[in-house]
């Protein structure tokens, strides 16, 4: 069990995350279960739903194959520049997907539905596997391989038997993050004419008005999400790794490439082409092109500082409300910390337009003086992103024995000061990794910002928002541009992070 | 570089705190002085353009907060009567109508009403028109020749177009559907709709379709007449490859719809927001907005900058009041399994 103030600590989060699923089932009541049943059970309802899971799926599966791959051949073989492959496969996440999605579509109808859609998120989601996989691949002890090769296993061998069970949870953890992502993805979709249920939804709030409708679609979304975040903690919790961290793995030998070297750097170059330099190059053919080039270029410092204003104390905000989570399921059991550790990862898969109107409709009633406030945009930012710091502090926390703190409490520290002693100081990599991943989700969040922020509050990302309704591409092209050069700095430090974690 | 420890995080939280506590006392401190809030899904420099002329004219602030139109009506319904919003001008009249039905909307003066034509405004007064645009066909030069344009908004529901046009099912096309059922009938409607269904292109969004009329990779788009104007205002007319044009005649796609404002029922400050309504239908109001924007004044006598078509040539049969909220629009697609 975890201590008392611990199970203090994560029934905040736990009630947060409770407000978007009790508007969600409320409303959905309020809806009635016969009319959603007509409104589910039709083939329009039903393709949507496939093109959902076909989405989900292939993505997840593809970034999963992409990310390992590309981690093991920077981190264990020998490919040459393997410092900048690094921060070239994960500059893709400085790159907003509504950004990038709209670049490649502009390109033609090629790159647009289902095809154009998975090319695209793939390309997006691929840094979000990469990292973590790269961090567990560092933390790994190689004397496992070595007893492995010992026993006369292969390379291959040895990857599928020792090292993919050790990474697994890390690559589990990533691959659910991606799942629930794709399932609330919507203003990239948008732009490549792919329908799915998330555009079902909006299709209720902003077509028919019938929130009540909407919300019953969102509760059947949430049910898309529930084997997946459950059982990709089914899934984590047969295995349980942990060593002293630093210091005690001794360093790789790099596995040669051998023939195959040309054709692995032609993929990295591929890769960051793809990824990163076609939307960027498109970027620079809106300001070139555009008429409204220069129009609002007065407003892109304060926005860019509204946008790092509002997503650092919303990261900090975030992760430390994440912690708690994390170290109530990997240091202790029970059902009240797993479902606390779970529950936000099926409001991660909601869109952010239910998100934000649970909210309006919760602070309004109960606790008006917060309602359009900064406090108010914090703790919706925290709703909405605590997977994202869940999943970096995990990748740390999966590694610290729990033993670790039994010791420092035999020898008479109280519970708290057992975790602040013995705990926290080896979450470091795991919390500075969530703080940087979440500030870079923050900055070019756009729903909460828009309903929730005291009125006339502008970021990068409303600017862009805003100059491109009014198709003034040139406008927004400055904004977009100084999203992207300021999402570099938690990308680098993310990626600084993760891979210096040794 | 990024040891947290815990005196860190408290001083994070306690920053946060205050500066919380801060921007709560800073609301309160403004309601005493005569400010407006706008909810505002209207273009945003149109809007910006109106409230610096109202400012200027009259002295009362107004904060506005941008979203899209729907889910600003989303959110005004679930805030209900606690809202801290007094007015709300929606890009379109649809989203404004829900609001009318649920009962949310005051009545606006008469005075206000009787400045504009009543087919701009709601039957019962409690949204009125701001600027008008017409429905209109984008299609790309080069892939259909004047001779070749359909002459119906009906000859989209046929195969002879199949595979040449995309439409959108929002943002103007529930009004569309809802004057085709008005003129035409509900049957004709529903084919149309299964014809839209069987042969075009589905888009995502208005400016996403006239984009891909731009480029090709369609030949033509039913849409709003304001897309292509402004992409015309952005790279110039003559560069680009698509126009727009409307249905000879009387034809039932010749439509206008609008951009609607009206004052909330649980506004404090029902006095400034009758003189903001008042002011948007002014000659002052109405000029600031026209200069911004591809659309028609709801005034009369005025002309906007933008060389748009005599509005006289579109349907008055239905008008944006005789749409509501278009729910009934939502059904004949639903049967049409287009949603």
């Amino acid at each position: 069990m975890p201590p008392l103030w611990l199970a203090v600590a994560i029934l905040i989060p736990f009630a947060l995350v409770a407000v978007p699923i009790a508007y969600v089932a409320v409303n959905a009541i309020e809806a009635g279960p016969s009319g959603i049943l007509r409104d589910l059970i039709r083939p329009y309802t039903l393709n949507l739903l496939v093109n959902t899971l076909v989405l989900a799926v292939s993505v997840t599966i593809l970034a999963g194959v992409i990310g390992t791959a590309a981690a093991w051949c920077t981190e264990r073989c020998d490919l040459p520049g393997r410092r900048w492959w690094r921060l070239a496969t994960s500059l893709p996440l400085a790159m907003p997907a509504y950004v990038s999605s709209f670049a490649w579509s502009s390109l033609g109808p090629a790159f647009q539905e289902m095809r154009g859609a998975i090319l695209i998120l793939t390309l997006y989601s691929v840094p979000l596997v990469y990292l973590p996989i790269c961090a567990a691949l560092r933390s790994l002890d190689p004397s496992f391989e070595d007893v492995a090769r010992s026993l006369g296993h292969g390379r291959w061998r040895s990857f599928w038997r020792v090292v993919l069970p050790q990474i697994s949870p890390a690559l589990g953890g990533a691959a659910l993050l991606v799942a629930s992502h794709m399932l609330a993805e919507f203003g990239a979709l948008s732009f490549l004419r792919v329908e799915t249920f998330t555009t079902a939804i909006f299709e209720k709030y902003t077509g028919e008005f019938n929130n009540s409708a909407a919300a019953l679609l969102a509760g059947v979304l949430m049910l898309i999400c529930l084997p997946v975040a459950f059982g990709e903690a089914a899934f984590r919790k047969r295995r349980r790794f942990s060593r002293i961290p630093r210091g005690s793995a001794r360093a790789v030998s790099l596995i040669p490439l051998g023939r195959l070297k040309p054709l692995v750097v032609f993929g990295f170059v591929t890769l960051t082409l793809l990824a990163f330099f076609v939307p960027l190059a498109t970027l620079g053919f809106w300001l070139w092109d555009g008429t409204s080039t220069g129009q609002g270029i007065g407003r892109v410092v304060p926005a860019l500082l509204n946008s790092v204003g509002y997503a650092l104390p919303g990261a900090v905000v975030t992760t430390l409300l994440a912690v708690p989570l994390v170290v109530a399921t990997t240091q202790f059991r029970g059902r009240l910390a797993a479902w606390s550790d779970r529950l936000p990862y099926l409001v991660h898969g909601l869109p952010g337009i239910t998100v934000a109107l649970a909210a309006v409709a919760v602070a309004i009633t109960w606790v008006p003086a917060i309602y359009q406030t900064v406090l108010l945009v914090m703790l919706v930012y925290a709703v909405l992103y605590l997977p994202l710091a869940q999943s970096a502090v995990r990748a740390s926390a999966e590694l610290v024995p729990r033993e670790l703190e039994d010791v420092a409490r035999s020898l008479g520290k109280p519970p708290f000061m057992a975790f602040v002693l013995a705990t926290l100081p080896n979450l470091a990599p795991g919390i500075g990794a969530a703080l940087a991943l979440v500030a870079l989700q923050l900055m070019r969040e756009l729903t909460a910002m828009l309903l929730l922020a005291p009125a006339g509050v502008v970021t990068l990302s409303t600017e862009f928002w805003s100059y491109t309704s009014d198709r003034a591409y040139g406008a927004a092209a400055p904004f977009a541009a100084a999203l992207v050069l300021i999402s570099g700095v938690p990308v680098y430090i993310f990626t600084m992070k993760t891979l210096s974690s040794r | 570089m990024f040891t947290l420890d815990r005196r860190t995080m408290l001083r994070g939280g306690s920053a946060l705190g205050a500066t919380a506590l801060l921007a709560g006392l800073g609301r309160r401190a403004n309601a005493a002085t005569e400010t407006l809030t706008l909810y505002n899904g209207q273009h945003r420099s149109t809007t910006e353009a109106l409230v610096a002329a109202f400012t200027k004219a009259t002295g009362v602030q107004v904060t506005v907060r941008n979203a899209e139109s729907p889910e600003l009506a989303s959110q005004l319904v679930e805030e209900g009567a606690r809202s801290p919003a007094d007015l709300f001008y929606s890009e379109q009249s649809p989203p404004i109508a829900s609001l009318q039905e649920k009962g949310l909307l005051g009545k606006i003066d008469e005075t206000t009403l009787k400045t504009i034509p009543a087919k701009f405004s709601a039957k019962d007064g409690t949204w009125i028109g701001g600027t008008v645009r017409t429905r209109m066909i984008t299609y790309n030069k080069k892939l259909v020749a004047d001779a070749d344009l359909p002459k119906s908004i009906l000859d989209f529901g046929t195969p002879a177009l199949k595979g040449r046009f995309g439409y959108v099912k929002g943002d103007g096309f529930q009004e569309q559907v809802m004057a085709i059922v008005v003129i035409k009938g509900r049957d004709a409607a529903l084919t149309w709709l299964k014809g839209l269904v069987a042969y075009g292109r589905s888009y995502n969004g208005n400016r996403i379709a006239s984009t891909a009329v731009e480029n090709g990779e369609i030949a033509m788009a039913l849409s709003n007449n304001y897309y292509w104007y402004s992409l015309a205002r952005e790279k110039g007319a003559d560069k680009l490859n698509s126009a727009v044009y409307s249905f000879p005649g009387n034809d039932a796609g010749n439509i206008f719809n609008v951009s609607a404002a009206g004052m909330l029922k649980s506004s404090k400050n029902q006095a400034a927001a009758q003189r903001f309504l008042a002011f948007l239908v002014s000659k002052p109001g109405q000029e600031a907005m026209i200069d911004t924007t591809a659309e028609y004044p709801v005034l009369s006598g005025l002309t906007s900058p933008f060389h748009l078509p005599p509005l006289t040539n579109f349907q008055a049969a239905v008008t944006p009041a005789d749409m509501g909220s278009a729910s009934e629009a939502y059904a004949l697609m639903r049967e049409a399994g287009m949603i």
